[in-house]
């Protein structure tokens, strides 16, 4: 039997929008509201996303995201543009302006804690975060890694 | 396996996982990955980091965000099914004008398609050239009539002069 429209957008695949919504909501509105830095926009953006979601699943031959990482991706896809916006802010004011997450990226350093932010925020390539900061992009790409160590460290504590 | 422990360590599954890889990088990781079970353990790993890093910085969403983003999710599937109604009944009486309205306030008005054709440019000197020859082939047409009258003519008259000139 043929699967309704509603069905199809809110059921389809292995994992619905509502079990999506119920395990990452909260990841997603934290990582949203650290690109937008607004926690109303953030909400609207949350808001997008599942909608954006609902119409991905609905897509013949999609399954939409399955877990955080897919789920991250995502949604980093559909706020690209705002990402852009908000990164080139971001990139102007320099390390000064990472403090919103201070106490979880407390342990990194401001070098490692610029890196980790430009890219897992605002979506930088590390080509173009090399050439901001004057480094290379083998630098970067250790920093980052040195980066992941440490949160991974301090989440185990 | 140095070299994988290398790639490893080299940082580019961090970059892959925070999206920030390129096309090359990529699908290098991608082979490597499907080649040597260490690189997608590695990759599974990080993804997992990422996600405590990402729970770490949850924030809880307000109450009656799910409903507006069922609100919303409805709105999409009662346009769609105004949508395939219109598409399975397009000439039935209906209130049309009453349904463009509702639409209107449902969907940005897009330009659609003209009957406007593209053609490449070649096609214009193509084109000139058939109709040349076309006028070519009728001024020949029309000339050689002519002359085939003409020369019947000549013909009819060359035949009387010679019954004539039989008959004396």
């Amino acid at each position: 039997m043929l699967k309704t429209d509603r069905q199809v957008l809110t059921q389809s695949g292995p994992v619905d929008v509502r079990s999506l919504y119920d395990k990452y909501a909260g990841m997603l509105l934290g990582y949203v509201f650290e690109i937008v830095r607004d926690r109303k926009l953030a909400e609207e953006c949350l808001v997008h996303v599942f909608c954006e979601l609902s119409a991905a699943f609905g897509e013949e031959n999609s399954d939409g995201p399955q877990n955080w990482f897919q789920l991250q991706r995502f949604a980093k896809g559909k706020l690209q543009a705002f990402t852009a916006v908000a990164g080139n802010g971001a990139a102007a004011e320099g390390i000064a302006m990472h403090h919103s997450n201070d106490q979880h990226l407390a342990a990194l350093s401001a070098e490692q804690k610029r890196v980790f932010h430009d890219i897992y925020y605002h979506g930088k390539s590390v080509g173009l975060l090399a050439a901001e900061l004057n480094r290379t992009e083998e630098f970067i790409r250790k920093t980052l890694k040195e980066a992941f160590a440490i949160l991974r460290k301090s989440g185990e504590n | 396996m140095v070299k994988i422990n290398e790639y490893i360590e080299s940082g580019v599954l961090e970059a892959y996982v925070l999206g920030s890889a390129s096309e090359a990088e990529t699908r290098e990781l991608l082979y490597l990955k499907a080649k040597h079970p260490q690189v997608s353990e590695a990759l599974r790993a990080l993804e997992t980091d990422l996600e405590h890093i990402a729970q770490k910085m949850a924030i809880t969403p307000p109450p009656g965000t799910w409903t507006k983003i069922e609100a919303n999710i409805n709105e999409i599937i009662k346009a769609r099914e105004s949508d395939a109604l219109t598409i399975d009944m397009p000439y039935r009486d209906q209130p049309r004008e009453s349904s463009r309205s509702r639409k209107s306030s449902q969907f940005v008005e897009v330009e659609a398609e003209s009957g406007h054709m593209r053609i490449r440019k070649i096609w214009r000197w193509i084109f000139a050239g058939v109709f040349l020859l076309g006028k070519i082939f009728l001024a020949c047409a029309i000339y050689f009539y002519i002359e085939n009258r003409h020369n019947e003519k000549e013909i009819e008259i060359l035949k009387t002069e010679l019954r004539n000139s039989r008959g004396k």
